[in-house]
C-alpha cells in the first residue's frame, strides 16, 4: 500500500500551467524530498497534496483514500509553514491544540497530546507563552509540535529551516530525522538547502518547470542524473560543463573539446541515440578533477583557492577550455581537493580527469553516458 | 524623520519651536476658545458685548443648567445614544462578516462588488435621500429611531467593510491555510483566528463608526420630525433658532453636544488616527 | 465527483456571511442610487403616483438660473478646497517633530475633524458674525468697519467654505502625519548625505514618498467639497435668497420644501453625475495599486 499517489496531477493559475502532469507514489514512512528552483512549483505541489489549493485534474490518494476533492481538514496531513503561521493571539499550548479542537476532542486528550509533543520537542517550559515571545528555533517547533499532535498520516514541510541560522538549521535538521524514525511516519519535506536533502531524504524528487525531472535515492541521483539539468541542480560546488562536439563512436565516444586533447569517454548508455558531429557536453564533477598529471590533461592558471580545512575548493582558468553555466558566473574550471594546502595563486597547474567519471549530456540535455555503479 | 531634527542638545531652540506651534496652534484653535469663553459667561456679559474679554462672572454651570432644564437638550443626547451605540454595534458585526469573505474567499464579480462598496461610500448623500425617505415612509419607520439605525448600519457597512477587508487581507495568508490545513470551517476560521486579530481595526473602527454617526445632520433632518427621536445635531441646529441671541446657552450646548466625540478622541486616539489613516476615506 | 456535505457547508458559508451586509447595502443605498434616476424622469410630490415626464426636469434645470447659482458654488468649494492638502501638509511638517510637547499638539490640531459639522457650522456664524464675532474684531483692530459675509451675496458662499475647511485641513495633515512616519529613513538619510536642503529635499526625496498620501488627501477633498451640506444648512440655510447653496442644499431644498421630488432627484442625478468623475478617477487609481502591489 502507498501513503501519498498522484496520478496525472495537473495545475493552472489561470493560463499559468503550474504543475505538469505528476506522477508519483510514496510509501508509508517514507521521507521525500522535492528540490528544484525557485518558482518551480514546490510549494504549489504540497498545497496540491495538503489540499490547500485545488488542482486542475488528476487524482491525489492518501493512505488508499481519494481525497482529491477533499477539505484539507479531513486529508489527514498536518502542514508546518516557513513562516510558521503560528496563531499569534493564541499561547503555544492553545496553537498546538487547535486542531483537536476544531475536531471536538475532549479537554483531557488535547491536553495529553500537546504534552507529549511539547516533551518530544523539548518545549514544555514555553507552552503558557504566546509565539511573539519565542525565538525562532522555539517557534519552528511549536510550528512542529502542532502538526504532531494531529497524529496526520503525512506531514507536510515547506521550507521549514529556511529562516533559522545556520547553527540552529543544523541541530533542527538532526532533530527532525531522529523524529522521522520515530514517528514512522511519511514526511514530504521542500527545501532549497542540498544538504538538507542529501541527509534527509530516503528519495529525492527534482521539480523543474511543473514537472518531475528525476526520482530516486540522494546518491543515485547524485551518481546517475537523468538529464543535464538533474547534474547541474545536484552538488556543491557545482559539476564543471564544457561544450564539444562528438567525432567518432566506434569505441565509446570520442569528442572534441576546444582546450582539451581529445577525450574517449569508455561506456555509453546502450540507447545513446548518438552520431559523429553532434554537439555534446562533456560534465566533471569537481571531486573528479584532479592536479597531479594523470588522465585527460590541460595547463592552467589558478585564479583562486577556497580552503575549507577538510578541503579546498580552486577555480582555475584553462585558456580556451571553457565551463558554461558555472555557480561563480565565469568561465574557469572548479576543482574540489581532499586535504592538503593547495598550490599558491597565480601558479600553473596540470588540471586532468579520469574520462570513466565524466558524464556525457547529449544536445537535448539526456545523460548518455552509461549507469555508473557505486565505487 | 522629516523634517529634521532640532536636535536634544539644543534645548532652547526646542522651546522656541515648540512656543511657535502652540502660538500657531492657539490662532488655529481659537474658533473653539471662543465658544469656551462664551459657554462660562452669563447672559447678560454678552448682552453688554464682552465678546472677548475675560467673563465677569463664571457662569458655566447656570448656562447648563439652562441646558438641561430649558431646552430638550438632554432628550436629544440620549436620542443621538439610542441611535449611535446599536448602529455601531451592527456595523461592526455585518463588516467583519463581509470584510472577511472579501478579503479571503475568491468568486466571481468580487471586485466589482468591492468598487460598488467604494462607490457607495462616497456617494453624495442626497442621491439616496428620495427612495430612502420613501422606503423608510412605507415600512411605517419614518420618524423613529428604527429609520436612522437602518440608514447608518447599511451606509457605513460601506465604509467598514473595506477597512475591514483591507485589514483583514494584510494578515498573513499562511496562518489562514494552516487553520484549514487543522480542518477549521470558514465560520470557524472567522471566529477563532479573525476575530482575536482584528481587535485593534475593530477599536479603530468603532470609534471612527460612532463619530461619524453622531455627527450626522443630514439623515437626522431627512427621516425625524418630532423631538421624540431627534438627535443632538438637529437639536443644537433648532435650538440656534429659538435661543437666537443667547449665546452663552448656545456655547454650552454646543459643548455638551461635541463631548462624546471629543471625549471619545481623546481616549481613543491612537486608534482614530490609525483608522482614518488605514481606511483613508471618511464617510 | 461527489462533494462531501461538510465541503457543501464549507462553500455556503462565505455566501452566509456576506448576505446580511450586502442585501442591506444593495437595498438601501445601490438600489436607492438607482432609484433617485428613475425619479428624476418623473413629476411626483412624494405622496401621491409620479407621472412620467421623461427629461424634461433636466431640461428646466437648463433654464433654471439656481440651478447656475448652486453648480458655480460646486466650482468654488471644489477650488477653495484644493489648499486642503496643501494647508495639511504645512501643519504635518510643523508638528512632526520630537519634541516634549507635540504629542498633545497634534491631538489639538486634529480636534475640529472630531467636532460635528453643525458645531462647526455653529461656531463659525458666531466667528463672522459682524457686530462682535472674531472676523469683526480682527477689522476693528485695523480701523476697518467689519463686512456682514453672511449676508453678502458675494462672500457668503466663500465664508461656508472656508469654515468647511478647517476639519478638512486638519484630515489632510492626520493623512500626512500618517505619511511622513511611512517615509523611508535611508532615503531620506542619502538625501541628506547628498546635501538635500529645505525645499529641495521636500520636492526631490520627500513628496515623492508621500505621493499615495497627497492622491488620497485630494480625491478625498474633492469628493468633501461636493458632498457638504450639513455647514450650508447650519451657516445660511442657502441664503442670502438662494446664493449659497450649491447641488445638493438645492436638491434638498426642491425636495423637502417644494415637494418637487422629480426635480429634487434630477439635482441628485446630476451631482451623482459630477461625483462619479472623481469616483472613477479614485476607483481607478485604487485597482491600479491593488493590483501592482
Ligand atoms: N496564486 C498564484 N497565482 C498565480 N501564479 C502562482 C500562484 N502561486 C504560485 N504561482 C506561480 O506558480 C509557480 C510555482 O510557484 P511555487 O510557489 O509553487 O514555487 P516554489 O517552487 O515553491 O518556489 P520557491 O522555491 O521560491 O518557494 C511560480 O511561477 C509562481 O509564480
Ligand atoms: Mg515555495
Amino acid at each position: 500500500m502507498s501513503d501519498v499517489k498522484l496520478t496525472s496531477v495537473q495545475k493552472y493559475y489561470a493560463a499559468f500551467h503550474a504543475l505538469r502532469d505528476i506522477d508519483l507514489t510514496i510509501q508509508p514512512g517514507e521521507f521525500v524530498v522535492m528540490v528544484g528552483p525557485s518558482g518551480c512549483g514546490k510549494s504549489t505541489l504540497l498545497k496540491s497534496i495538503a489540499g490547500l489549493s485545488d488542482i486542475t485534474s488528476g487524482r491525489i490518494e492518501i493512505a488508499g483514500r481519494d481525497v482529491t476533492r477533499t477539505d484539507p481538514g479531513e486529508r489527514g496531513i498536518a502542514m508546518v509553514f516557513q513562516s510558521y503561521a503560528l496563531y499569534p493571539h493564541m499561547s503555544v499550548a492553545q496553537n498546538m491544540g487547535f486542531g483537536l479542537k476544531i475536531m471536538k476532542r475532549p479537554r483531557a486528550e488535547i491536553d495529553a497530546a500537546v504534552r507529549a509533543a511539547a516533551e518530544i520537542l523539548r518545549i514544555t517550559d514555553v507552552l503558557d507563552k504566546k509565539p511573539g515571545q519565542l525565538s525562532g528555533g522555539q517557534r519552528q517547533r511549536v510550528a512542529i509540535g502542532r502538526a504532531i499532535t494531529r497524529r496526520p498520516d503525512v506531514f507536510l514541510f515547506d521550507e521549514p529551516l529556511s529562516n533559522l541560522d545556520a547553527a540552529l538549521r543544523t541541530q533542527m535538521r538532526v532533530e527532525l530525522a531522529t523524529l522521522h524514525k520515530r514517528l514512522g511516519a511519511t514526511m514530504i519535506y521542500v527545501t532549497h538547502d542540498q544538504v538538507e536533502a542529501m541527509t534527509m531524504a530516503d528519495r529525492i524528487v527534482v521539480l523543474r518547470a511543473g514537472r518531475i525531472e528525476q526520482v530516486g535515492a540522494p546518491l543515485e541521483l547524485y551518481r546517475n542524473p537523468v538529464n543535464h539539468f538533474v547534474a547541474s541542480f545536484l552538488g556543491a560546488p557545482r559539476m564543471n560543463f564544457f561544450e564539444g562536439r562528438l567525432r567518432d563512436l566506434s569505441a565509446g565516444a570520442t569528442l572534441e573539446v576546444p582546450g582539451l586533447p581529445e577525450v574517449t569517454i569508455p561506456a555509453l548508455a546502450a540507447d545513446h541515440g548518438l552520431r559523429p558531429g553532434n554537439r555534446v557536453t562533456l560534465g566533471l564533477r569537481p571531486e573528479h578533477m584532479r592536479i597531479d598529471g594523470r588522465g585527460v590533461t590541460t595547463p592552467a592558471t589558478l585564479r583562486l583557492a577556497e580552503e575549507l580545512g577538510r578541503e579546498s575548493v580552486l577555480y582555475a582558468d584553462a585558456g580556451a577550455l571553457r565551463t558554461t553555466g558555472s555557480d561563480t558566473g565565469t568561465e574557469s574550471v572548479t576543482l574540489l581537493l581532499g586535504a592538503g594546502t593547495p598550490p599558491p595563486e597565480g601558479s600553473t597547474l596540470q588540471i586532468g580527469f579520469d574520462p570513466a567519471d565524466a558524464y556525457l549530456f547529449a544536445e537535448d540535455g539526456r545523460t548518455v553516458t552509461a549507469p555508473k555503479s557505486a565505487p | 524623520m522629516y523634517p529634521r531634527q532640532i536636535p536634544e542638545t539644543r534645548p532652547v531652540a526646542r522651546l522656541a519651536y515648540a512656543a511657535c506651534v502652540w502660538i500657531v496652534l492657539a490662532v488655529w484653535l481659537l474658533p473653539v476658545f471662543a465658544i469656551m469663553l462664551t459657554a462660562l459667561r452669563t447672559l447678560e456679559d454678552v448682552m453688554a458685548g464682552n465678546y472677548w474679554g475675560w467673563p465677569d462672572r463664571i457662569n458655566l454651570w447656570g448656562n447648563l443648567v439652562a441646558v438641561f432644564t430649558q431646552t430638550d437638550m438632554l432628550r436629544y443626547f440620549l436620542n443621538s445614544l439610542i441611535i449611535t451605540l446599536p448602529s455601531t454595534a451592527l456595523v461592526l458585526i455585518l463588516s467583519t462578516m463581509t470584510g472577511y469573505v472579501l478579503a479571503r474567499h475568491r468568486f466571481p464579480g468580487a471586485t466589482l462588488l468591492f468598487a460598488t462598496f467604494i462607490a457607495g461610500n462616497f456617494m453624495p448623500q442626497q442621491v439616496f435621500m428620495i427612495p430612502v425617505r420613501d422606503l423608510m415612509v412605507s415600512l411605517g419607520l419614518y420618524d423613529t429611531f428604527g429609520a436612522l439605525i437602518i440608514f447608518h448600519v447599511a451606509f457605513q457597512t460601506g465604509f467598514a467593510t473595506l477597512f475591514m477587508r483591507n485589514f483583514i487581507a494584510a494578515l498573513p495568508n499562511e496562518l489562514f491555510q494552516a487553520a484549514r490545513a487543522e480542518g477549521a470551517s470558514p465560520g470557524q476560521v472567522l471566529v477563532q483566528i479573525v476575530v482575536p486579530l482584528v481587535r485593534p481595526a475593530l477599536a479603530a473602527l468603532s470609534i471612527l463608526l460612532f463619530t461619524f454617526i453622531w455627527n450626522d445632520y443630514f439623515w437626522a433632518i431627512v427621516l425625524t420630525q418630532t423631538d421624540a427621536v431627534k438627535p443632538v445635531t438637529a437639536g443644537l441646529a433648532n435650538l440656534r433658532g429659538e435661543w437666537a441671541s443667547s449665546w452663552n446657552v448656545i456655547s454650552a450646548a454646543t459643548l455638551f453636544v461635541a463631548i462624546p466625540p471629543v471625549v471619545m478622541f481623546f481616549l481613543m486616539q491612537r486608534h482614530f488616527v490609525a483608522g482614518l489613516t488605514m481606511g483613508a476615506v471618511k464617510g | 465527483m461527489l462533494r462531501t456535505r461538510r465541503s457543501l457547508r464549507h462553500r455556503a458559508t462565505p455566501a452566509l456571511l456576506l448576505a446580511p451586509g450586502l442585501l442591506l447595502f444593495l437595498v438601501v443605498i445601490v438600489f436607492s442610487a438607482l432609484r433617485t434616476f428613475w425619479i428624476s424622469l418623473h413629476a411626483w410630490d412624494g405622496f401621491g403616483p409620479m407621472t412620467w415626464v421623461g427629461l424634461s426636469n433636466y431640461a428646466e434645470l437648463w433654464g433654471d438660473p439656481q440651478f447656475w447659482v448652486s453648480l458655480r458654488n460646486n466650482v468654488i468649494w471644489l477650488a477653495v478646497f484644493l489648499l486642503a492638502p496643501p494647508m495639511g501638509l504645512a501643519i504635518a511638517l510643523l508638528v512632526n517633530q520630537k519634541i516634549r510637547t507635540m504629542r498633545l499638539a497634534k491631538s489639538l490640531f486634529f480636534m475640529p475633524l472630531v467636532l460635528s459639522t453643525v458645531t462647526v457650522g455653529v461656531i463659525f456664524v458666531w466667528f463672522y458674525d459682524p457686530s462682535y464675532g472674531l472676523l469683526a474684531l480682527l477689522f476693528h483692530a485695523f480701523g476697518a468697519s467689519p463686512p456682514a459675509v453672511l449676508s453678502s451675496d458675494t462672500w457668503v458662499t466663500f465664508a461656508v467654505v472656508f469654515a468647511a475647511l478647517w476639519p478638512q485641513v486638519a484630515f489632510c495633515m492626520i493623512l500626512f502625519l500618517a505619511g511622513l512616519n511611512t517615509l523611508d529613513e535611508e532615503i531620506i538619510g542619502a538625501g541628506r548625505v547628498d546635501n538635500a536642503r529645505g525645499w529641495q529635499m521636500l520636492r526631490h526625496i520627500v513628496l515623492p514618498q508621500l505621493r499615495q498620501v497627497a492622491f488620497i488627501a485630494l480625491a478625498i477633498s474633492m469628493i468633501g467639497a461636493l458632498r457638504s451640506f450639513d455647514i450650508i444648512a447650519v451657516m445660511t440655510s442657502g441664503g442670502p435668497f438662494g446664493s449659497s447653496t450649491n447641488l445638493a442644499y438645492q436638491m434638498y431644498q426642491e425636495s423637502l420644501f417644494s415637494y418637487r421630488f422629480g426635480y429634487g432627484a434630477a439635482l441628485a442625478t446630476v451631482l451623482f453625475a459630477i461625483m462619479m468623475v472623481f469616483i472613477v478617477w479614485y476607483l481607478l487609481r485604487l485597482l491600479r495599486d491593488e493590483r501592482s502591489a
